[in-house]
């Protein structure tokens, strides 16, 4: 089976259970998710998987305490709930202490608009970009999603991980350099315009610009998995080779993606053109299917294709 | 390790640590007397009487006892140990209050220090954690945590008490400086703390009540808890403000700094406690 056959929850896990299998250290806690790829790590390791309950001020807590006693602690719940509701915990006693404990929000965006805004995660990414010591990865395939696994065990201190749900095509291949966390997935040189995206985006970013390819428009196409330390030096020397800047990003208005690309922007000094396609800044006291809340907030690949040939300059066919 | 266990010699230097922290306090005109007061019969047990496993020359021994503050304002009982047992030095303690210097709470810079404190309720749970730790290394090292009594009402504090409960932790010990004040209020025994210790007891925990300013007390009982096969919650009774005679019971002194005459007053009262 290939990695883009392979749903990205089963892609992280996998991984992270190939890792906790080698290493006697590695401690996975929950606030009482089930994760299919877990119950057979589960069932082998049972000193190595704690389900803590429904209590995540608790689990970040015992986390920290482990993880200053030399454990590599992974924790994981429905997104709001392992950021949200222990940002405290998170602040003093996984931050500020610079402990290698790595958070999974399950869960990343949309994917749970069935129920509501307690688990519609759109601030998230803002929320965590505020923890000075806190690393931010958010994958938007199987491969990236595994090296993410990997790069949090590797990692030395505090990380958080958006974990989205399905499957999704194959943007990575495990050859490729991770380091930067971001790849151009097409070539923004002499293209028209840029799309930047990250995590569940980066699809809708692939998409929209083969759309724009049938209307003579070039869109180059930037990935960023790695939202925080975010690669600042390669976005500007895109920046540099492109002739304007399009976000999109599952998230609020403000603090996600649309903020981060921004602010390299505003600092550096070549001005381009720029807007950032995000979800309003406001909670969805609504429920509906993820693609209902996109075409709602001109996140569905037409409506983004239609701002983008505005912002061009092209008619709207 | 210090493991003295002559009651007198160990009253002797409780005394001793309070006048330092109230002169420090006059000093620097900052600190939180009432609370430190409360506590340094406490931190005289453990770092004297052989409550905790430690080592001075070995700050990060992997296998020392794991001990936070969790009323971390109460931190100038604390700095004067540090020093007197030579995990920090005096030109390090004089910083005390200046800017850069030593702060109201602790921190991990802190040789000696196991946490950053400053935000209640976290530290039980922290060292639950620990407690796991060993566990599953299958080491003899204890977690310790002192909390304010105050404190209590956090909601993280019951999610910890129950889970050290559920996973018998007998390697964790919570102590509770129950001083009967809080920042504003008198404490009395209202329900929450009538049934604070049965309940605690319900969720799988060994409870003891202690006269939190008599140090062989306490020592008996840290012994207790070393065999325990269960968690094990210690509700120090104590006096805010314990050694200064106008200090003691009183709200004022969760935080005022002593005029010149007043220190002079409880620098007399705390020297002629000493034997």
């Amino acid at each position: 089976m290939s990695l883009a056959d392979k749903d990205i929850r089963d892609a992280f896990f996998d991984e992270l259970c190939r890792i906790g299998s080698r290493d006697p250290n590695v401690v996975i806690i929950t606030n009482d998710m089930d994760v299919f790829s877990l119950r057979k790590f589960k069932q082998d390791y049972p000193r190595q998987f704690i389900n803590i309950g429904v209590a995540e001020q608790n689990m970040i807590n015992v986390a920290a305490g482990l993880a200053a006693c030399g454990k590599r602690v992974f924790v994981f719940g429905i997104l709001s709930f392992v950021t949200f509701r222990c940002y405290e915990q998170i602040k003093v006693n996984i931050c500020s202490m610079r402990l290698p404990v790595t958070i999974i929000g399950m869960g990343a965006g949309l994917s749970f608009g069935f129920d509501g805004p307690t688990h519609h995660a759109m601030q998230d990414i803002g929320l965590m970009r505020l923890l000075p010591e806190m690393e931010i990865l958010n994958p938007g395939d199987s491969a990236s999603a595994a090296q993410c696994a990997r790069l949090a065990y590797e990692g030395k201190g505090p990380m958080y991980i958006r974990i989205d749900k399905g499957t999704f095509p194959e943007f990575y291949n495990s050859g490729d350099n991770f380091s930067s966390g971001l790849k151009v997935l097409r070539d923004v040189a002499n293209s028209d315009v840029t799309i930047v995206a990250s995590g569940f985006m980066t699809r809708q970013a692939v998409a929209v610009a083969d759309a724009l390819e049938s209307q003579n428009v070039r869109a180059g196409v930037i990935d960023i998995f790695r939202l925080k330390p975010v690669d600042g030096s390669a976005l500007r020397d895109l920046a540099d080779r492109s002739r304007s800047f399009v976000v999109l990003d599952e998230n609020a208005a403000s603090g996600g993606l649309g903020t981060i690309i921004s602010e390299i922007l505003a600092r550096h000094s070549k001005k381009i053109p720029f807007i950032s396609l995000t979800l309003p800044d406001k909670q969805f006291l609504e429920y509906g299917a993820r693609e209902w809340f996109l075409n709602r907030s001109g996140l569905d690949a037409p409506a983004i294709v239609e701002a983008v040939l505005a912002l061009v300059g092209r008619k709207v066919p | 390790m210090k493991n003295i266990n002559n009651p007198a010699e160990l009253e002797r230097i409780a005394g001793k640590i309070r006048l330092k922290a109230l002169e420090m306090t006059v000093a620097k005109k900052k600190g939180h007397l009432g609370g430190t007061f409360s506590c340094v019969d406490i931190l005289v047990a453990l770092y004297y009487g052989g409550g905790l496993g430690i080592d001075p020359s070995r700050p990060q021994w992997p296998d020392r006892d794991r001990f936070i503050l969790s009323k971390g304002h109460a931190c100038l009982g604390l700095y004067p140990i540090l020093v007197d047992l030579g995990f920090m030095s005096q030109e390090r303690f004089d910083t005390y209050g200046d800017n850069g210097g030593l702060g109201g709470q602790l921190d991990t810079g802190i040789p000696g220090v196991e946490w950053n404190t400053g935000s209640l309720g976290h530290a039980l749970g922290v060292c639950a954690g620990m407690a796991l730790a060993a566990k599953m290394d299958r080491k003899n090292y204890r977690a310790y945590t002192l909390l304010g009594d105050a404190e209590c009402a956090e909601g993280s504090i019951w999610e910890a008490i129950t889970f050290a409960g559920e996973k018998k932790l007998n390697n964790l010990v919570a102590l509770v400086d129950r001083n009967r004040l809080s920042v504003t209020e008198v404490l009395d025994d209202d329900s929450f703390f009538r049934s604070f210790p049965d309940a605690v007891r319900s969720l799988g925990w060994d409870c003891y009540d202690v006269d939190g300013h008599s140090i062989p007390a306490l020592l008996e009982t840290f012994q207790k808890a070393k065999t325990s096969e269960k968690p094990v919650l210690i509700i120090c009774q104590t006096i805010k403000g314990k050694g200064v005679s106008f200090m003691e019971n009183t709200i004022k002194w969760h935080h005022s700094v002593p005029t010149a005459a007043e220190l002079e007053k409880a620098r007399a009262e705390l020297v002629k406690e000493r034997p």
